[in-house]
């Protein structure tokens, strides 16, 4: 009997999805309803979680419950501790879901919501998750070893050495990437900057609170601080409307640029419980809370989608990033669909607190499937905004003209009405001066959530207050990355260096420290910078470089991953890792190509160069573009470097199994008691 | 009402461990301690060293 009824779930599983993607098939030229793409999405997720991960669970890995876990066997109540699985998996969500679920997809609705969701969906189920899923069996069959160990090991010092320089670049153009999403969203907003500025003495409050007035009380302390952020909200209106204090916090894309850099610098020197951590304990909730507010709220209010399926943009003129749907989708949603960052949480924290070599698919595949369902309510949100409206907002001024008239008339000629007035009544709801040109995603994003949320809780009246609190939410927790990845990579710049001279590796030796901050700044600074003064956005150029170098790592993970099963299985089960890699090395390849070779300007860095050259523009941005093509070029030549190695060595793995030789730790029987669990 | 006792323990849990509170329950707990100013300080300072030399997710 349960047998049957659980066969008929799972029937009615399939059933859902089958309705979601034919609903979204037959809707030709006819606005669809969100809800079938949520009811695709969710209906794939859970065949996807159901059987192929089962299958992975299984067949591939053979997960084994009785195997005590590294929580278990290397127990030291701080980093190793083993944790209740939901517990866990919510931890390891928190950790993998940062901006790129929600920009990515925002950003890549310029071809339609159909190649976004398809990729999303597809790249989720049988890449992303399975990636995320076999890097943390391998960290927990190896005592919660480190992606870059794993490498180091698994394929030689070259593996070990690209992991390392790889995590460092991404750092840096990440960190560039999302500081212009808050530059861009900022530009011109009084309110938006009253608030993120408000946030940092609330967070000073929050250190100093939880350092000496209530140790330890961080729930209670988040509870304040939140509380404050929408008081901050609240009078970021009173600004914005003021005559005598909107000049005060009404900043261009170059001063923010220039807060930015030195906010950075001096967020990564200061000490970390004053600034840092308490706003990442504050960033971590309201991210929490957004999420299951923006489902809520696409679930409850069902928009329509006003996006068509595809837009004239598969062509790859697009005015948001130019290029074709492959292989510019598949880079532009990286995290959501397939990130190679993840694999670093997967090999972090994660494997040293599992209970239960079992809990790995929940946690493992299933969070990833749910930043995939984020993904996919990014995508929603975006796409239920008129398209016209949409490319008013992400289209730089460079290709749509720089007055409202130019642009609303540019955008119209494309077949996607859009009236200067009616953009002015959409910023005047929602509380800015204008919305044009405000390219990075953020506000669009803001401006689709807005919506949905105004349509559940407070209607148009309060779209503004919304608007604002989804452009605080997206700042809040971006310049928590800007914060902390800086430190990160100072961190990583130092341990570089060390090998080169051996004070530079000390983490407390002044001047290595200020020295290494200094040229991480330095470099994310320059590449924010170049971002813009980019008459085209900055966007076009950086969110490319960011998702191939994002592409890169994944797949470094995924040879990792391919290696370990070769090891384990032969050839039989290779293509599980091995078929999403080969994917991904064709798309990485093709963009890191294209955005070097290209002879359109718009998509080809060098080809972009030349161009700036014959009409004379200023030296620093030919040099900006040729920069562009050196960091792509050197991408290109480490994923050649993982493809070549990794080849070589399955070669010789399957050419001589006794070669074959798990570098797991010992079997243990796990003696942990049900209530542990 | 015992299933959504269970979902709301599971969530107050989540949240404590996000909130390090759990954390430095257990380092109490193994080192025999009770909670104090010097004990969260000493703590958290070594935590969020850990925390932060690690690479975070975009």
């Amino acid at each position: 009997m349960k047998r049957v009824a659980g066969r008929l779930v799972w029937a009615a599983a399939a059933i859902v999805a089958a309705c979601g993607f034919g609903a979204i098939a037959m809707a030709r030229g006819e606005p669809v309803n969100s809800v079938w793409i949520v009811l695709a999405a969710v209906g794939s997720y859970a065949l996807g979680y159901r059987f192929y991960g089962s299958f992975l669970a299984a067949k591939v890995v053979a997960l084994d419950a009785r195997r005590a876990t590294p929580a278990e066997r290397l127990r030291d109540g701080h980093d190793f501790e083993p944790t209740n699985k939901w517990i866990l998996f919510g931890h390891h969500f928190a950790a993998i879901a940062g901006p790129g679920p929600l920009v990515g997809p925002t950003l890549a609705a310029q071809f339609g919501y159909l190649p976004g969701t398809l990729w999303i969906i597809f790249g989720a189920v049988l890449g992303g998750a399975v990636q995320d899923f076999v890097i943390l069996f391998c960290s927990l069959r190896r005592d919660g070893k480190s992606l870059g160990q794993m490498a180091r090991e698994e394929t030689g010092k070259v593996g070990g050495f690209i992991a390392m320089v790889t995590v460092l670049i991404i750092m840096i153009i990440l960190l560039a990437v999302v500081g212009l999403v808050v530059v861009n969203a900022l530009k011109g907003s009084p309110w938006g900057a009253f608030t993120i500025a408000a946030t940092i003495p609330i967070a000073v409050f929050m250190g100093l609170y939880l350092r000496y007035v209530r140790p330890g009380r961080v729930l209670e302390c988040s509870a304040i601080g939140f509380g404050l952020v929408v008081a901050a909200l609240a009078g970021g209106r009173v600004v914005a409307q003021s005559a005598e204090w909107a000049p005060w916090f009404t900043y261009g894309g170059l001063a923010l640029c220039g807060a930015l850099i030195v906010y950075g610098f001096l967020a990564s020197a200061l000490p970390v419980w004053l600034l840092l951590a308490p706003r990442d304990y504050l960033s971590t909730f309201v991210k929490l809370g957004v999420v299951v507010l923006l489902a809520a709220g696409v679930v409850g209010l069902r928009p329509q989608m006003e996006m068509p399926a595809l837009t004239r943009f598969v062509d790859g003129t697009g005015p948001v990033f130019a290029g074709k749907i492959f292989p510019f989708c598949f880079i532009t949603i990286a995290c959501g669909a397939v990130s190679g960052f993840h694999a670093l949480i997967s090999s972090g924290t994660t494997p040293k607190m599992m209970a239960r070599e079992t809990h790995a698919l929940a946690v493992g595949y299933g969070s990833m499937l749910l930043e995939s369902l984020v993904a996919i309510m990014a995508l929603v949100a975006a796409g239920s905004l008129a398209p016209g409206v949409y490319f008013a907002v992400n289209a730089p001024a460079g290709a749509v003209g720089a007055t409202a008239e130019a642009a609303a008339r540019t955008i119209s000629g494309w077949g996607y009405p859009v009236t200067a007035a009616g953009m002015a009544e959409l910023a005047r709801t929602a509380g800015e001066a204008t919305l044009f040109n405000r390219t990075g995603g953020a506000p669009s994003l803001a401006l689709g959530m807005a919506r949905i949320f105004s349509g559940v809780l407070g209607g148009p009246r309060v779209m503004a207050f919304w608007y604002h609190f989804a452009i605080m939410f997206e700042a809040l927790f971006i310049l928590t990355i800007i914060d902390a990845g800086t430190r990160v990579g100072r961190f990583m710049l130092q341990d570089l260096l060390g090998h080169v001279w051996e004070p530079m590796g000390r983490a407390s030796w002044k001047p290595g420290m200020i020295g290494t901050s200094a040229a991480v700044v330095a470099g994310w600074g320059w590449f924010l910078y170049q971002g813009v003064i980019d008459p085209l956005g900055g966007i076009n150029a950086l969110w490319p470089l960011f998702g191939i170098a994002n592409q890169l790592l994944a797949a470094l993970a995924l040879s990792v991953g391919t290696t370990v099963l070769v090891k384990m299985h032969g050839a039989k089960y290779a293509w599980v890792t091995a078929g999403p890699l080969a994917w991904l090395a064709a798309v990485t390849f093709t963009a890191g190509a294209e955005k070097i070779f290209s002879s359109d300007p718009h998509i080809g860095f060098l080809a972009q160069a030349r161009v700036l050259e014959q009409t004379g523009t200023a030296a620093g941005q030919i040099f900006n573009a040729r920069l562009d093509a050196a960091v792509c070029a050197v991408l290109m030549v480490l994923v050649a470097a993982v493809l070549a190695v990794s080849v070589r060595l399955w070669a010789g793995l399957l050419w001589r199994p006794e070669a074959r030789v798990l570098r797991e730790a010992p079997f243990e029987l796990s003696r942990l008691e049900a209530e542990e669990l | 009402m015992k299933r959504l006792r269970a979902v709301w323990k599971v969530v107050r849990g989540l949240m404590a461990e996000l909130a390090d509170e759990r954390a430095y329950g257990r380092y109490l707990e193994a080192r025999g301690e009770r909670a104090t100013g010097a004990g969260w300080r000493k703590f958290s300072e070594a935590r969020m060293r850990a925390k932060y030399e690690r690479p975070r997710c975009c």
